[in-house]
């Protein structure tokens, strides 16, 4: 008699599920709990002392702490910086895009490059094109006549972090792009006929008709980019952190990742850094769920 | 070359506006103005990057600087790179030749490795979850998916701990696990879509005969998702290789160490030929570039979750 247990779709259910499990339950979940556990201690690995169970001491520490606001507000500040550059600059390439003109293809081959860059290259070559002393963007001023004298750009900590919105908008705006101008195409071009008939000009069509049906595409773009943007770490590290090789991490860029990193492995104080992680996965739950219905509605019915 | 003529080729045009020509000129015009401009901020950055790495010493650090490209083109700095380790500003040498011929290796490994793994569980798993019902399915999706939004550091500081154990840390396997993991759902993602979209009465047919689900998803399945699986492919390859934050945590030594980490190494401890670190970060980003030229509709897809089709 056949087993229930061992007819062969189960087999190959449990063949194909079972690696998967075992690699995210490992390497994801297991060592999720595992630093929530840290998380409730004051292990801190400069110290030589006992692991104490301390409650949530860490996380009320965070919160009264003025570092972590500061922290805080920079790591949202970048994000309202880059979603608007960052959507401005992909819905007029969006708009370019949809119109039809020979060489269109190559333009947006060419144009989605900057998004296959390795962020960690993105952060060098922008520091080098910054660059006081040699910096080719110095040299397009000069010769342009913009500037007298060659300019320190990344040194004035108060618009280094406009730099790193600047440079990530530079990476990211092909995502939003390609996002907007396939809402673009799926517009029916009827409305526009009617509307035109109707004597709209195009201002009109366009507050009427191309903005309100994006919206979709925009609420996805949004949605991804302030993931993306919340989440910075590379690029900041190699354009203004200067963490590398043991080096001070530079505190006017410090975003909330970077943050994190000093925490657990600068700091060694791994229940706070614990803590935090925990804090920031708070805070990114409302996204990471509307960026998941999305997933799921299409994921898993099947058939 | 004929697309970008705008003179000289009037015949082109008329055939989309031929009663109004000089305004589809001006239109034509307006646009590629636009295109020039999306252009430049896009390739600017990395033309510069690329004819720093080919200008001779004297014309990069001219000032004002007015090379926009070489005088004397030399390759000297990548051959440098790879052979004598690039010379530094006092005049000392850096190991830079062993450095890249280790991040390179170590690179290709990690990420084909990874790219590979995920694309046959990937296609495994999004076989399963696209076509066969079972219980706890929905929950077991979403926990695999939530791992795409949320921020990983809840589970890297524990992981750190927990590999140092197992002896994993500074070991291209411990990468290739990280890496295979974390990018799993959104292949898996990918892969149910793609096999969504193959007619189930295929499998219908095959089952009335009495093929088993292996049979299924080797003979039928696989070969109608490869665009699905090339996509897969790609993106991990792609993700793999730009990842920076798992191998600066998860490794120690040149051992391990990829390209991405190889060039913050360079310019943390020495203040380095400026043109020697050109030609690396023209390495690293390579591979990345060609794919982008050359397999750019298969990763568009995958990069848009499916977004755009």
């Amino acid at each position: 008699m056949r087993s229930r247990w061992l007819n062969p779709d189960r087999l190959f259910l449990v063949a194909i599920l079972v690696p998967l499990i075992l690699l995210v339950g490992a390497l994801i979940y297991y060592p999720a709990v595992n630093t929530f556990q840290t998380s409730l201690t004051n292990q801190n690995l400069r110290i030589n002392r006992p692991i104490e169970q301390i409650g949530f001491e860490n996380y009320t520490r965070l919160l009264g702490d003025d570092e972590f606001w500061e922290v805080l507000g920079r790591s949202l500040l970048v994000v309202a910086l880059i979603l608007p550059m960052e959507t401005i600059i992909a819905f007029a390439a969006a708009l370019l895009l949809n119109e039809k003109f020979p060489g269109r293809g190559l333009v947006r081959t060419l144009a989605i490059i900057p998004w296959m860059v390795p962020p960690v290259v993105n952060g060098f070559l922008w520091g080098w094109l910054l660059n006081g002393e040699y910096g080719a963007f110095n040299g397009l001023l000069y010769q342009l006549g913009l500037i007298q004298d060659y300019q320190y750009w990344l040194r004035d900590p108060s618009t280094q972090i406009v730099w790193v919105a600047i440079v990530h908008t530079w990476t990211r705006f092909a995502f939003p792009m390609i996002v907007l101008l396939a809402g673009l195409q799926g517009i029916p071009p009827e409305l526009y006929d009617a509307a035109k008939v109707d004597g709209a000009g195009s201002l009109q069509r366009m507050l009427r008709i191309t903005i309100p049906m994006l919206l979709p595409s925009l609420a996805v773009s949004l949605v991804v980019e302030f993931i993306s943007a919340f989440q910075i770490f590379d690029v900041v590290w190699t354009l203004t952190a200067g963490g590398s090789a043991g080096g001070t991490i530079n505190p006017f860029t410090k975003t909330l990742m970077i943050y994190n990193y000093e925490l657990v492995f600068r700091d060694l104080r791994i229940g706070l850094g614990a803590a935090l992680s925990y804090l920031i996965l708070l805070m990114s739950l409302g996204v990471g769920f509307f960026f998941i219905r999305r997933l799921y509605n299409e994921g898993v019915k099947s058939r | 070359m004929s697309d970008f003529s705008l003179a000289g080729s009037p015949a082109r045009s008329s055939s989309t506006a031929a009663p109004k020509r000089p305004r589809e000129y001006f239109r034509l015009a307006f646009l590629y103005v636009c295109s020039a401009i999306l252009l430049f901020w896009a390739l600017a950055p990395i033309y510069w990057v690329f004819v720093s790495s080919i200008s001779t010493r004297t014309e990069l650090y001219a000032r004002p600087y007015k090379i926009w490209f070489p005088s004397q083109p030399t390759f000297d700095h990548y051959v440098e790179l790879f052979t004598s380790g690039a010379q530094f500003r006092d005049g000392g040498y850096s190991p830079t030749a062993g450095l890249m011929g280790s991040g390179m290796r170590n690179s290709l490994v990690t990420s084909l490795s990874a790219a590979a793994i995920v694309t046959i569980l990937g296609t495994g798993a999004g076989y399963v979850f696209a076509r066969i019902t079972f219980r706890f399915k929905g929950l077991a999706f979403f926990f695999i998916m939530l791992l795409m939004p949320l921020p990983i550091w809840v589970s890297l500081i524990a992981l750190f701990f927990l590999m140092s154990q197992a002896g994993l840390i500074d070991t291209l396997f411990g990468q290739i696990m990280i890496f295979s993991t974390l990018l799993l759902p959104l292949g898996i993602w990918l892969m149910s879509t793609f096999v969504r979209d193959i007619p189930a009465e295929i499998e219908d047919a095959a089952l009335v005969d009495g093929a088993n689900r292996w049979q299924l998803l080797f003979r039928i399945i696989m070969p109608l998702a490869r665009p699905g699986m090339v996509a897969v492919f790609l993106v991990s390859l792609l993700s793999a290789w730009n990842n920076f934050l798992i191998p600066l945590i998860f490794t120690r030594t040149p051992n391990s160490q990829p390209l991405t980490v190889v060039l913050t190494l360079f310019i943390g401890q020495y203040e380095v030929a400026w043109e020697s670190m050109a030609a690396a970060a023209v390495v690293t980003m390579l591979p990345p570039f060609l794919l982008a030229l050359f397999f750019q509709r298969y990763l568009v897809r995958g990069l848009t979750m499916g977004a755009v089709k």
